[in-house]
């Protein structure tokens, strides 16, 4: 898969439920990577994954994946993955059989799909316990299992739907680490859908953010990062004074409870910190790079 | 240069080895599509009905039907081949033989196709599996005909088992084996033609009422109530009011829909049927009656699984 690639791509994907708009008007492209789609539970982000897959068909506008309309080429459902975020288990077979069975039903011939099956469950750190019923697996281990069978036909393009969902915070770090592997070292691309900005923050190239429906915000991680990026000043005296000399030399300052902060600061930004400090005879105590969490952002521009 | 590491040469060659790590490997073979998807969920099914691949508690009962089914065939052959040795032919002849068999097995197939098919359908649903299939080049409609079509095979196997049993078992009590099944070789596209006849209907009923619950223990038990209880309700009440409505009220015996199926092909009276009033209707009436009950059932399944999402 060529870098940049665009394999997905949503044109005003509106979906509706009788009275209840689950998707409005949304358009986006997705390109090789791992990407992000966050959004609180209701945000559209489940029912965008069942169109993606052509489970669903939208009430207007259309998608391409992989170049093909999913609910009109069952074929090219061999290209993708899918774990869904609820349970999918069969609690009677062993991880092994389960897996050589989906790769089977994803249309790999009998013999590739024993070899991949064991393949994909060393990968994902289940070979020790692969011949164990499923049913006697722990949460993380089920995780696991379901992230293997959307692996286990190698396809070009995989949909995870919550993967740290119900996961201890080890558990979550093991799976994020999963799912950067997918693509690093697999080549496997990846939509990542969360709830969790944390999650998807650092584990994602890209991200698209959903609330209610509508399409808030769309982009690389790096962008939205260095957004994030603010300065915090703390000095003993003359706060005040500090203020009105950064104001008078074009700096926006907010209060920050002892101290103040400065947002989004570009490197001219400390030059004139230092010379407003002078002016201001402000003794510096403390000054210090720190970032917002992304969901501040998202939370100040879903509310304007 | 190969990634590898070599023990020290002073270590006995038969001791050193190598180790590699060979990492992902990307698949760029054959994708067999949407054939191979319905023959997996075929083989699957196949696995499920007779519990292959899992534990002890899942293979007994589909083991213990086969073995009830293959029993009967087994006895009937004994009986025969004793009524053979000290009445003659024409106790043997009166003895029950494949005619009979599906009358006085179609409770025991019943009851197996009850127990058996909540196993390949509620499990998928109420675990979430079926959300896998159909995000997988599978349709709702390849995936219920999938599991249909193996139910079937199993249940064909039930069914003509014991008549192979009982053809082999008769042939070997006559005093010329040969003779015996040259004389009697239409017998065997007969059984398994009625087999067929019993297996689709009691897989399709089954597999029905196992689409309209999660729960395997609900629909085993409906449908088991259904067989036995239709059966005497619809008989007395038949006898009772008598004439044309008396035949229609016989007809709804559930149990009998398909054994009136297997008196048309054997071309005579079971003993289970004997005393339906079903029976005076023609045999046209009867093999129209069997496809409403067949077919109408599957339709309604295919349909329940045509637009199925997760």
């Amino acid at each position: 898969m060529a870098s940049g690639e665009i394999l997905l791509s949503a044109e005003h994907l509106t979906k509706r439920y009788r009275d209840i708009v689950a998707l409005n008007d949304v358009s986006f492209t997705i390109s090789d990577g791992i990407t992000g789609i966050l959004g609180e539970n209701g945000a559209g982000k489940s029912t965008a994954i069942k169109i993606f897959l052509g489970l669903v068909r939208p009430t207007s506008g259309a998608v391409t994946v992989l170049g093909e309309k999913a609910a009109e080429n069952l074929a090219a459902r061999a290209r993708l993955g899918y774990m869904p975020e609820h349970d999918c288990l069969p609690s009677q077979v062993s991880a092994a059989e389960f897996l050589t069975h989906m790769a089977e039903v994803s249309g790999l011939p009998p013999k590739v799909a024993r070899t991949r099956a064991a393949d994909t469950l060393r990968h994902t750190g289940l070979f020790e316990e692969r011949y164990r019923a499923i049913g006697g697996y722990s949460t993380g281990m089920k995780q696991r299992v379901k992230l293997g069978q959307a692996l286990v036909h190698d396809p070009t393009f995989v949909f995870l739907d919550e993967p740290t969902a119900g996961l201890d915070p080890m558990g979550r770090e093991e799976m994020l680490t999963l799912v950067r592997k997918t693509h690093r070292e697999f080549g496997i691309s990846v939509l990542f859908s969360s709830h969790l900005m944390a999650d998807v923050e650092r584990t994602c190239d890209r991200i698209i953010v959903l609330q209610g429906g509508r399409l808030v915000q769309s982009g690389e991680v790096g962008h939205f990062t260095k957004e994030t990026e603010t300065v915090f000043i703390e000095v003993d005296t003359n706060r005040d004074r500090l203020i009105a000399a950064l104001e008078q030399r074009g700096v926006v300052v907010t209060l920050d409870g002892s101290g103040l902060t400065i947002e989004g600061p570009d490197e001219s930004v400390y030059d004139r910190v230092r010379d407003a400090l002078i002016d201001a005879e402000a003794p510096l105590r403390r000054m210090a790079p720190r970032r917002r969490a992304l969901a501040e952002l998202f939370e100040r521009d879903g509310a304007a | 240069m190969s990634n590898h590491t070599s023990l020290p040469p002073d270590r006995p060659a038969a001791r050193a080895g190598t180790v590699f790590d060979i990492g992902y490997r990307s698949y760029d073979g054959v994708r067999e599509g949407r054939g191979r998807s319905r023959r997996a969920v075929f083989k699957d099914g196949l696995r499920i009905a007779l519990g292959l691949g899992r534990g002890g508690r899942a293979k007994l009962l589909p083991w213990l039907f086969i073995v009830v089914l293959a029993g009967i065939g087994l006895i009937l052959a004994l009986i025969a081949g004793a009524a053979e040795r000290l009445g003659g032919p024409e106790a043997a002849a009166n003895v029950p033989s494949h005619s009979d068999y599906y009358g006085i097995a179609s409770i025991v197939l019943f009851v197996f196709a009850a127990v058996g098919a909540p196993e390949l359908l509620c499990r998928d649903r109420r675990e979430g599996t079926i959300n896998l299939y159909l995000v997988r080049p599978l349709t709702g409609s390849d995936y219920i005909v999938s599991r249909w079509a193996a139910f079937l095979t199993v249940m064909l196997g039930a069914a003509w088992l014991p008549q192979i049993i009982l053809l082999l078992g008769r042939a070997g009590g006559a005093p010329a084996p040969m003779a015996y099944l040259a004389a009697n070789w239409l017998d065997i596209p007969k059984f398994l033609l009625a087999g067929i006849a019993m297996a689709a209907y009691a897989v399709t009923l089954a597999m029905l009422t196992a689409s309209f619950t999660t729960r395997r223990a609900y629909a085993s038990v409906f449908l088991v109530g259904l067989f036995a209880i239709t059966a005497p309700f619809t008989l007395g009440l038949a006898q009772e009011i008598g004439g044309k409505t008396g035949q229609w009220i016989s007809m709804f015996s559930l149990t009998n829909i398909p054994v009136h199926v297997n008196d048309v092909i054997f071309g005579e009276m079971s003993d289970m049927t004997e005393e339906a009033p079903a029976r005076l209707f023609p045999a046209s009436v009867k093999v129209a009656w069997y496809f409403a009950w067949t077919v109408l059932p599957f339709g309604v399944l295919w349909a329940r699984y045509r637009k199925l999402t997760p």
